[in-house]
């Protein structure tokens, strides 16, 4: 990334929105690398696709407690080995350097300290572990692991995004000028259950709307959202306060199906999070609202809205445009200054991949190039903390205050 | 897939496979999302950025095997590459399951295929989750019987609006009609001419898969007879066209 000094001077000469976003285009390993993935459910699977994207990432082995899922799984992994115990794969494929958790949450913690104490690379899916104790067991285990030259990355994905990568060089040079409030939501209309993969393992499968170990939408899904606010502003909320509901799947469930958040930080500026699984319009987004402009973020795409009071700079007359109703958005393209090279800015619009994808090429690229990790054992400990607290005052229609020093 | 799925599922208790019937819709729009051009996160964005051959899981690898098969038994009536016909283009090698184009440019387009590849898909997911008695359809122009509706001996689908339209019987079968008409907004092209197939004309192609029908819908849609290779197993009706206003 250059500095603000070389980024100022590109916008003000109007033909770039950012110089050297090299992050959008396809990832590729320096060298090859056999990669491992322990839990193959719905995000493991994804996890596979995302992985054969990547040149030079090898998916080489699979473990899952469930020989039919586990079989699934291997249909889309070709070459792939199948194991149902992870001790297995860690004992039998040591060429398998680099290894991939997904499974359900309240489960990460052993199988984390247990590759990691097996010389393997780490990349956590996020949330890190549904308890407090057990997120400072993966950082503290992480960190040492890190002395040691190996690799852990927390699957917080916002970080390794190039439209929030370049929306966040954007807030942080003061586009946005003065904070006014923050908002994010996740609307989708589903039940969160899912099918059983063999008779009996219903309840197992549908970990998510067990009161003993979900973290809930807080932890689950908005643990992700929180995080992007964090990480743009550089410091974590000071308080949260939640409520919860069931508005639609009364299914004998007590796991709410629509909950709202709202964090606040020391200097008084607050987000409003709202998620539900029993509607869908809008679906998921992240906004700030700022006294120049506003900045709207939704995972493939980017937009800013600037006031009409606010300085225009040189770049936004070549910048792409969509009109949302009554208000026009800039598009935020990753890779513009290749793209308006070429005359393809309109090209750019919407990223080519998702955000897993440039999340797990970040974690294969500290492994291969010994780059640092887009999202640290400490970041995604305070990210997974926040989601913890912020379900527990959802459950407990109650307001918590953070800890100073997390 | 530009298209609206329906899936109607038959349970004896309430909301007992809601979530089989949800994950089925999510492969769904899996499906459409790697399958449609307009997905830069999509297959086809990924050929044409990739400059190694690139594997594929065993559900995409056995879309590419159909087609090909389709478009060699049909004398390239059917073609991933229409209009320009260069389906040779598309290297699929076997022993890696990885494929490359050889024409990074080519206008892959999987139109003819996805809906019944995602039906394929669909039906899998319900059948893993133990429902019995389902059916399915994309657009009302593909459709999957799974099993049958209670004391029926399937899943009755009339082709056309019009009364004493043919009536297919759907019991774990698939159907799939293609049409032209003058007219139609969405031409359809033969490939190995690159001129438009003259209508009117319906075409129904029934059998054991819907990614299969699907294409072979398009095939004989073009061809305008049952070509000699299609095997015993599936049943082509072209029915009259009633014309527009029917």
């Amino acid at each position: 990334m250059s500095n603000r000094r070389e980024f100022l001077i590109s916008t003000m000469a109007g033909a770039v929105l950012l110089p050297e976003l090299e992050l959008a285009g396809a990832r590729r390993l320096a060298e090859p690398r056999a990669v491992g993935l322990i839990g193959v459910g719905r995000q493991g699977r994804q996890i596979i696709q995302e992985l054969q994207q990547i040149e030079g990432a090898r998916v080489a082995a699979l473990c899952d407690t469930s020989p039919s899922r586990l079989a699934s799984a291997l249909e889309r992994a070709p070459g792939a080995e199948g194991f149902t115990d992870y001790q297995a794969l860690l004992d039998r494929r040591k060429d398998v350097e680099s290894v991939i958790v997904a499974t359900p949450t309240h489960l990460h913690r052993r199988i984390v300290e247990d590759c990691l104490q097996a010389g393997r690379h780490v990349y956590c899916e996020a949330p890190l572990a549904h308890t407090l104790e057990d997120a400072r067991g993966i950082a503290a285990a992480a960190q040492t692991a890190e002395a040691g030259k190996r690799v852990f990355h927390a699957g917080f994905q916002g970080r390794s995004n190039p439209v929030y990568q370049l929306a966040r060089d954007f807030f942080r040079s003061g586009s946005v000028r003065d904070l006014v409030s923050l908002y994010a939501q996740y609307h989708r209309k589903t039940s969160w259950r899912f099918p059983a993969a063999e008779p009996g393992t219903a309840q197992a499968a549908n970990w998510r709307l067990d009161p003993a170990v979900t973290l809930g939408l807080a932890g689950e899904i908005g643990a992700q959202q929180f995080d992007v606010f964090t990480w743009y502003r550089g410091r974590m909320p000071i308080s949260v306060s939640g409520r919860g509901a069931i508005r639609l799947h009364a299914d004998g469930r007590t796991v709410p199906d629509t909950i709202h958040t709202t964090l606040t930080w020391g200097d008084g500026v607050s987000l409003d999070y709202e998620a539900t699984l029993a509607n869908s319009f809008g679906g998921q987004y992240e906004v700030f609202h700022g006294t120049n402009a506003a900045i709207k973020l939704a995972w493939s795409h980017g937009w800013m809205f600037k006031e009409a009071d606010a300085p225009t700079q040189g770049w936004e007359v070549y910048a792409t445009r969509q009109q949302f109703h009554t208000d026009e958005g800039i598009i935020l393209i990753a890779d513009a200054t290749k793209l308006a090279a070429q005359g393809a800015l309109k090209q750019g619009v919407g990223l080519p991949y998702s955000s897993l994808y440039y999340a797990l090429g970040d974690f294969l690229k500290s492994v291969t190039e010994g780059t640092p990790v887009a999202c640290s054992a400490a970041d995604g400990f305070r990210a997974t903390a926040l989601g913890i607290l912020a379900n527990e005052a959802v459950v407990n229609s109650s307001r918590v205050e953070i800890p100073a020093g997390l | 897939m530009g298209t609206r799925f329906e899936l109607l599922v038959q349970d004896e208790e309430p909301g007992r496979f809601r979530a089989a019937a949800e994950a089925a819709i999510e492969e769904i729009d899996a499906c459409h999302r790697r399958l449609t051009r307009f997905e830069p996160n999509g297959l086809i964005g990924h050929l044409r950025r990739s400059s190694a051959a690139v594997p594929l899981d065993s559900d995409t690898w056995a879309l590419f095997q159909d087609a090909v098969s389709v478009w060699r038994d049909s004398g390239g009536a059917f073609d991933l590459t229409a209009p320009t016909g260069h389906m040779e283009s598309i290297l699929l090698d076997p022993t890696t399951r990885t494929i490359r184009l050889a024409d990074r440019a080519l206008p892959l387009d999987f139109g003819a295929i996805a809906k019944g590849h995602a039906l394929d898909l669909a039906a899998r997911v319900l059948r893993d989750a133990g429902v019995t008695s389902a059916f399915l359809h994309g657009g009302t122009s593909s459709a999957f019987g799974l099993g049958a509706p209670p004391e029926s001996p399937g899943w009755d689908v009339a082709l056309g609006p019009e009364a004493g339209a043919p009536v297919i019987t759907l019991c774990n079968t698939a159907l799939s009609v293609s049409a032209v008409w003058p007219g139609n907004p969405h031409p359809t092209i033969d490939p190995r001419s690159a001129t438009l197939v003259q209508g009117p004309r319906r075409v129904a192609v029934v059998g054991p898969s819907a990614r299969l029908a699907d294409a072979w819908s398009t095939a004989i849609l073009v061809l305008g007879q049952r070509p000699p290779a299609l095997g015993p197993e599936w049943r082509v009706v072209i029915p009259q066209f009633p014309g527009p206003g029917h």
